[in-house]
């Protein structure tokens, strides 16, 4: 799932948002903060960048894990300390994009 | 002496011994490489709730020449990540509507359509059009 | 027929030395429609009686003759000298198995983990043995794929992730659960899916490929575990909302 909106969503996303004008690639500064205050007036570009930054840290940590269980951190007591701390991270992080994405849009 | 068997350990850099154990680590990094980018558009909106000065400066670094280049290297990582979750969607999950599965090359070629629909998407209804 | 030179460079291991392996240089002339295991064999007849190498059939069938050459698993039988002549030719004992002497190495392991899989029908009720189970062309395409294996452990040899866990079920195990798990004369789908759906069963597989790669049948195993994976998915996830239907 993360992966879907990984590999759908962020090449687009981060494109536009960090790439676009140092190159003058596109017509606007999608980022500058004039333009991006704006889009982000909009429910729907707050579930989005919810959506994104939860899915790709999901599929990223977990992807994390299979590679450094790969390079050899591997045995019960330190997989379970991997697994809380990446799991960690990936709900915490997905918490703080939900309390951004809705600060300013709901009451606080 | 008693007869044993030899056990050989694996070497660290085993991945680079073939290109498509290379394909497949830079494919798992740029795996890794997405939460990296879910933390920095996190930061972003840390930064944009700071107010327009915050927000400024994060983006002002993320433009700085050696951040940038590093920015256009990891983005080519997530790239990568993306085409291969194509190439791999036709391999792993068989679609079947008849007596054989489509050819991955097939739902492969329709995934890169769906990719740039979905982009295009993107690009009207989240960042505001062309 | 035109005659060169290669140099054969095979890895060496005498158990009851209790030195590590080293390599052995063998220089003869070979002919163009040689293959490495007709290499190997020249070796021994001529050269040096004492290497110590498994092979039956010469043919691809068999699955006895898997080596890694050039440090690819591939079978000594199906590689032409030709093929893979870089002036010296290395041959290694298929990896991520513990060696026993020479190419020897030691697949109990991997017996025990086809074994695992219960790769045999399993059913309820046999009903009248002295009645054929009907099955249609369509049914046996279903799982003739995988039915292909000839248990040559090349995948197992490829495969990073064997090689860095050894406890994952492997390749060819989960072929070969599939082949019987798709079988309509099976109904031992959940038992083996149990069995699978497990850390080191099919969700070790990060997905490398390689083993697909390297199958010199076309079994595909890759796909087979990708399967397996969404077949375990959906089975719990109907277990998870119909306990009582699905055994544990």
């Amino acid at each position: 799932m993360g992966g879907f909106i990984t590999a759908f969503l962020f090449p687009i996303t981060l494109f536009l948002l960090f790439f676009t004008a140092p190159f003058g690639l596109w017509p606007r500064d999608i980022a500058a903060y004039r333009t991006f205050t704006t889009l982000w007036q909009g429910p729907l570009v707050r579930l989005f960048f919810f959506v994104l930054i939860g899915g790709s840290l999901f599929h990223g940590t977990h992807r994390l894990k299979f590679m450094l269980v790969d390079a050899g951190l591997k045995g019960p007591g330190i997989q379970a300390v991997l697994d809380i701390i990446l799991n960690a991270i990936a709900i915490f992080g997905s918490l703080g994009a939900l309390y951004y994405a809705l600060r300013g849009w709901l009451f606080f | 002496m008693a007869a044993h068997e030899y056990h050989s350990k694996r070497s660290a850099g085993w991945w680079l011994r073939n290109p498509r154990y290379l394909m497949f680590q830079l494919r798992e990094a740029g795996g890794v490489i997405t939460a990296l980018y879910g933390l920095i558009l996190l930061n972003m909106l840390q930064q944009l709730s700071n107010g327009e000065s915050a927000y400024t400066a994060f983006l002002s670094l993320m433009r700085t020449p050696p951040v940038l280049y590093v920015n256009v290297i990891l983005f080519a990582l997530v790239v990568w990540h993306a085409i291969t979750w194509f190439m791999l969607i036709g391999k792993a999950q068989p679609i079947q509507f008849t007596e054989r599965p489509l050819p991955w090359k097939l739902v492969f070629g329709i995934n890169l359509l769906l990719w740039i629909g979905v982009s295009g998407a993107v690009v009207y209804l989240i960042f505001g059009g062309f | 027929m035109a005659e060169k030179d290669v140099v054969f460079r095979v890895k060496r291991y005498r158990p009851e030395s209790g030195a590590k392996p080293t390599y052995q240089e063998y220089r003869f002339t070979y002919r163009e429609d040689m293959v490495v295991l007709d290499g190997l064999n020249y070796i021994k007849d001529h050269i040096d009686p004492s290497l110590t190498f498994r092979w039956s059939c010469r043919m691809g069938i068999c699955g006895s003759c898997g080596a890694n050459v050039n440090g690819q698993p591939r079978l000594t039988c199906g590689t032409y000298i030709r093929d893979v002549h870089k002036g010296r030719i290395t041959v290694d004992p298929l990896s991520n198995f513990p060696i026993l002497k020479d190419l020897v190495v030691d697949f109990d392991d991997f017996l025990n983990k086809l074994v695992s899989v219960n790769p045999y029908i399993i059913r309820e009720d046999w009903g009248d043995l002295t009645k054929e189970y009907t099955q249609y062309p369509e049914d046996v395409e279903a799982y003739r794929q995988q039915s292909l294996c000839i248990n040559c452990m090349l995948c197992y040899a490829a495969c990073p992730v064997f090689g860095a866990s050894p406890e994952f079920v492997g390749p060819a195990a989960s072929a070969l659960a599939l082949r019987y798990i798709r079988d309509t004369r099976d109904e031992g789908a959940d038992v083996r899916l149990a069995r699978l759906n497990t850390k080191e069963g099919i969700w070790e597989c990060t997905f490398v490929g390689e083993c697909s790669v390297v199958c010199p049948k076309n079994v595909d195993p890759a796909a087979a575990i990708q399967t397996l994976k969404f077949l375990a998915t959906t089975r719990h996830m109907r277990r998870l909302l119909m306990p009582k239907v699905i055994p544990r």
